[in-house]
């Protein structure tokens, strides 16, 4: 048996924590040292990945299977070129986010480093699992340590908002899981094997109707997530009184994991369904960007402004995906990492200036450029990427999103194309107030410049934009076999269901020969 | 087989009982904790014996009494959940002014009622299970004898209890003159017979319902449940919370299970279950959200989660409804020896306020209490996820879709009150008040075990459920 990679990615995390509990509490260097350690080398196992993964074929790559429970539950794990990237973008910010926090936080320091190891964990397992059941754990308990950290290290309306982003979260994932629970039963009924496994449910062809219920389960919970309008209540608040780190990850990498749902499940399972609410799904995503612009433009706060932005940000990214060319997915995949790198680095930068300040007003900012050169450069970068300055990360993304979604649709793309002007007019305008001008403040006259800490953790981001601007390649090429590939599974069934106007689940027999089935229930049991 | 053998761990805990009960004469208030360590002793014994019974299916008394491989895992589950209240028991009583060596007399004495009540198929002899263990419950309730709630506890459940009782007994008069026999297998035939059910033996069969539907707190007949678990001593209200809702649910596993698909009469009974699944999960969960008292809060959660057992008894479906039974015991157990660990000599902590802060202040103490409650509120990795997570897949297999939507939805509900206590635990700063004695070994073995329970059957369940398999195959299969 070959190296058991996404295991270890995915639990090294876990077992940093189980190690950090063992460490007395008032050895706090040791404990952030330890998991700084842990990130880092996760972050490097990681990057085997991306140098072993085979862009040429669509299948899922590094499979671990093994049996766990019985009853078509396994331990099944397995990465493409969908997933890859955002599981190396998951272990990219990871130790970015434990360095931003070093003096960020100074109270319970082992507590919060026990829940960020314990997050890492819950997301990776969301992005490589292929099995449904094992999808959903980690689905769920991924939030459990995002609960305790905006609710022990937040501001000062924590409780609400960590309140608010579980219960509206669940209130999405339970109505998956019943449609997780509907498609396992109907799966049973056709074929009399019980299954989780995803690639089992992609052959399954559903009456439409049926599939119109369980995209609602699956759309509602991933539309939570991502955050679409009208369900984006909970991301300012939940942003806003975030302790930074917590920010940075929801904002790069939690939101992500709607988006990625979209693709992976809601997509390639109900593609009939999705055409049927396509339109619907469409207006709502130019809503979101739309709205969640203008309402970045008035915010007083800055967090505030770059949580709306990030509205505006995934509702151009969910119009890209239901676009359904290569371009448009493509584009919104990369658009997904650019959104992470550019959206957290300006959280960072946030927390850069509240940790000086312990304020987050516009008001009480102004010409901080001049008593801080070299952290205005890095902001320089981190805002131009997010408004999608050609040369650097967002403009590639955005590019491609707006072709993508120029080719399905022409109206959409003129509406989405606002979400480039009202970027770059709050962030500039933002960026004007708080970095020039005069220095309104006497408090700025004693900011000091970032230190090498600060620094060592934004030169990998700002690096990072700068590649993903000037050499997309390396990341596209990798991608392309498995978008076309989930964009043929979307096309073919839509095409194949048109054909056979049935109204009944087809029988698995039809679809795989006997034996084969036979053969699954016998590995099942 | 007809053997006496299935007497014997009956026997066992009866003598245990009685010895008990002798040696409290003989023993000094302060050495009554010798008691609780020798009643261990019985029900290790106990225990022992029905692992070496598995599949040897003994009966005694003509099938009156026998130890089928469901009777067995239900008696060494409830043996497991009384050794775990035993060892609750030790420091509280002494701390909590209830020094009485008969509490662990009667603690014995309702385990057996328990195990009567899961290893008969005589309606008559679950009858007489019930009402030890109804007897043993109310005289416990009430063992705090200076507390004028835990006498309110007492009188309230005994005289509740008495009338669910009298219903019970008209409905097996009712059944046993429609059926002629009080014996399960007959009375099931005769309603699967059909046309002959009839509205004598269909009235029957609901005031039997009646009257489990009391000792499983199912709404509308849980009105004592809060009040009984509020005023009880805490040990003894984490009994009440999950040792006669097992045996409850036992019997109606043996008894209304098998009724159906039998449409027409018995129709009618399965949507009358349904709507009080609906009741139950809905009304419990909702009310418990108003509660500032964490053992109310408690009590109203255990009356959402008899809602949701009942969905697997709906779904048809034995193995889930005895995984989610077991999964229960130990999450539940757990929370309340979490809230027992937080109190002092003549106090108890049991406000939502008295919790704030205690997470860090008592990292150990916080950290598994809420595990037991994210577990409850079904939150994986834990064992309340996957417990719940077979109930409802069953019932959607069943094709009971819009019963598991509400359970889904009450649930969300749960999330919020079991995420308040962990908001005071962990979220606001403590009161400052809140000084516990935390030394208390025993208690903290508790916690251990059911937070080892809680994770096993939350991760690795395999080897319990092929147990459960194997209990729920000596079911008959209709």
């Amino acid at each position: 048996m070959s190296f058991p990679i996404l295991s270890v990615v995915t639990f090294l995390p876990l077992l940093g924590a189980i190690l950090l509990i063992f460490i007395p509490a008032p050895k706090k260097n040791v404990q952030r040292g330890l998991a700084l350690a842990f990130t880092f080398v996760v972050f490097f196992v990681s990057l085997a990945l991306y140098f072993q993964f085979d862009s040429t074929t669509p299948e899922p790559q590094f499979v671990e299977k093994a049996a766990w429970l019985g009853y078509g539950i396994n331990y099944h794990m397995g990465i493409d070129g969908i997933s890859l990237f955002l599981v190396l973008l998951t272990t990219f910010l990871f130790p970015i986010a434990v360095l931003s926090s070093w003096t960020y936080i100074q109270k319970r320091v082992k507590e919060y480093l026990l829940f960020m190891l314990l997050l890492e964990t819950g997301i990776l397992g969301v992005f490589v699992s292929l099995n449904l059941f094992l999808f959903y754990v980690f689905w769920e308990a991924m939030l459990i340590p995002m609960y305790f950290l905006i609710g022990v290290w937040g501001g000062p309306r924590r409780i609400y908002a960590t309140l608010k982003f579980v219960l509206m979260t669940m209130f999405g994932s339970l109505l998956m899981l019943v449609s997780i629970f509907v498609l396992y039963s109907l799966y049973y009924k056709a074929t009399g094997v019980y299954s989780f496994n995803i690639f089992d449910y992609y052959k399954m062809i559903l009456n439409p109707q049926v599939q119109g219920w369980l995209f609602l389960g699956f759309g509602l919970a991933f539309a939570i997530k991502v955050p679409m309008f009208p369900f984006h209540t909970w991301l300012p608040d939940a942003h806003v009184e975030a302790p930074t780190a917590g920010s940075v990850i929801l904002a790069a990498v939690l939101l992500k994991m709607g988006t990625y749902g979209f693709l992976r499940f809601a997509l390639p399972l109900f593609p009939d369904a999705l055409m049927k609410f396509l339109p619907l799904l469409a207006v709502l995503s130019i809503i979101g960007i739309i709205y969640g612009g203008l309402m970045a433009l008035i915010q007083k706060d800055i967090k505030s402004l770059v949580a709306y932005s990030s509205v505006s940000h995934m509702g151009l990214i969910m119009l890209a995906v239901f676009s359904l060319n290569l371009e448009g997915i493509e584009g919104a995949i990369y658009q997904m990492l650019n959104h992470g790198l550019s959206t957290g680095a300006l959280f960072l930068i946030v927390g850069i200036l509240y940790e000086r300040s312990h304020t987050r007003l516009i008001k009480d900012f102004g010409g901080v450029a001049s008593q801080m050169p070299v952290f205005t450069a890095f902001f320089l970068v981190c805002m131009l990427s997010s408004v999608g300055l050609p040369g650097l990360n967002g403009f590639v993304g955005e590019i491609l999103c707006l072709f993508g979604v120029f080719q399905s649709h022409k109206i959409y793309a003129y509406l989405a194309i606002t979400t480039v002007i009202l970027a770059a007019a709050y962030l500039l305008w933002m960026y004007q107030r708080v970095m020039h001008g005069p220095v309104k403040n006497e408090k700025i006259l004693s900011f000091k410049d970032m230190n090498g800490r600060e620094i060592a953790y934004f030169v990998p981001i700002i690096i990072m934009m700068f590649w993903m601007g000037v050499y997309p390649q390396s990341f596209l090429r990798k991608m392309d076999t498995s978008v076309n590939h989930l964009l043929k599974r979307v096309r073919n069934r839509e095409k194949v269901f048109v054909r056979e106007v049935e109204n009944r689940v087809i029988p698995w027999e039809q679809i795989v020969p006997k034996k084969r089935a036979a053969e699954e229930k016998k590995g099942d049991e | 087989m007809s053997n006496i053998a299935a007497l014997f761990p009956l026997v066992i805990i009866v003598a245990g009982a009685l010895l008990v009960l002798v040696l409290e004469v003989f023993l000094k208030r302060e050495n009554k904790s010798y008691l609780g360590f020798l009643s261990i002793l019985f029900l290790i014994v106990c225990g022992f014996l029905c692992v070496r019974f598995w599949n040897k299916d003994y009966a005694y008394f003509g099938q009156a009494l026998f130890l089928d491989n469901l009777a067995l895992f239900l008696a060494l589950l409830f043996c497991v959940a009384v050794a775990f209240i035993i060892l609750l028991c030790l420091k509280y009583i002494s701390s909590q002014d209830a020094n009485h060596g008969e509490i662990f007399a009667l603690l014995l004495l309702a385990l057996s009622g328990m195990m009567i009540m899961t290893s008969s198929s005589d309606l008559l002899v679950i009858f007489l299970g019930l009402e030890v263990l109804s007897i043993s419950c109310y005289a416990l309730a009430g063992l705090r004898r200076k507390d004028e709630r835990s006498g309110e506890a007492a009188l309230k459940y005994f005289l509740l209890g008495s009338f669910a009782s009298a219903f019970l007994v008209l409905g097996l008069a009712f059944l046993y003159g429609a059926s002629g026999s009080l014996r399960i297998p007959v009375v099931i035939d005769h309603f699967r017979a059909g046309s002959a059910a009839g509205l004598l033996s269909l009235a029957g069969l609901a005031l039997v319902l009646v009257g489990f539907g009391f000792k499983i707190a199912l709404v509308p007949f849980h009105m004592w449940t809060p009040d009984v678990y509020e005023g009880a001593p805490t040990p003894v209200t984490a009994l009440f919370s999950v040792g006669p809702k097992a045996a409850g649910f036992a019997v109606l596993l043996r008894v209304f299970l098998n009724f159906w698909p039998a449409s027409g009469e018995t129709g009618l009974i399965f949507w009358v279950l349904w709507v009080i699944s609906v009741l139950t999960m809905v009304i419990g969960n909702l009310v418990a959200l108003r509660q500032t008292n964490v053992k109310r809060i408690l009590a109203y959660s255990s009356i959402a989660h008899a809602g949701y057992i009942l969905v697997a008894v709906l779904a048809k479906d034995n193995a889930s409804l005895i995984f989610y039974l077991t999964a229960y015991l130990f999450m539940n157990i757990g929370a309340f020896a979490a809230v027992i660990g937080l109190s002092k000599k003549g106090k108890e902590y049991l406000e939502l306020e008295d919790f704030a802060g205690i997470g860090f202040k008592y990292p150990w103490l916080g950290a598994t209490f809420a595990i037991f409650l994210f577990s409850l509120a079904g939150f994986p990795p834990t064992a309340g996820f996957l417990a719940k997570f077979y109930v409802f897949s069953a019932a959607v297999r069943a094709d009971l879709v819009p019963l598991v939507i509400i359970g889904v939805l009450a649930s969300l509900v749960s999330v919020f009150y079991y995420l308040r206590i962990i908001v005071y635990m962990y979220m606001r700063d403590p009161s400052g008040e809140v000084d516990i004695d935390i030394e208390n070994p025993a208690l903290f073995l508790v916690l251990f075990l059911c937070l080892y329970g809680v994770l096993q059957l939350g991760i690795f369940p395999g080897n319990i459920l092929v147990l459960i398999k194997q209990a729920v195959a000596s079911l008959p299969v209709l």
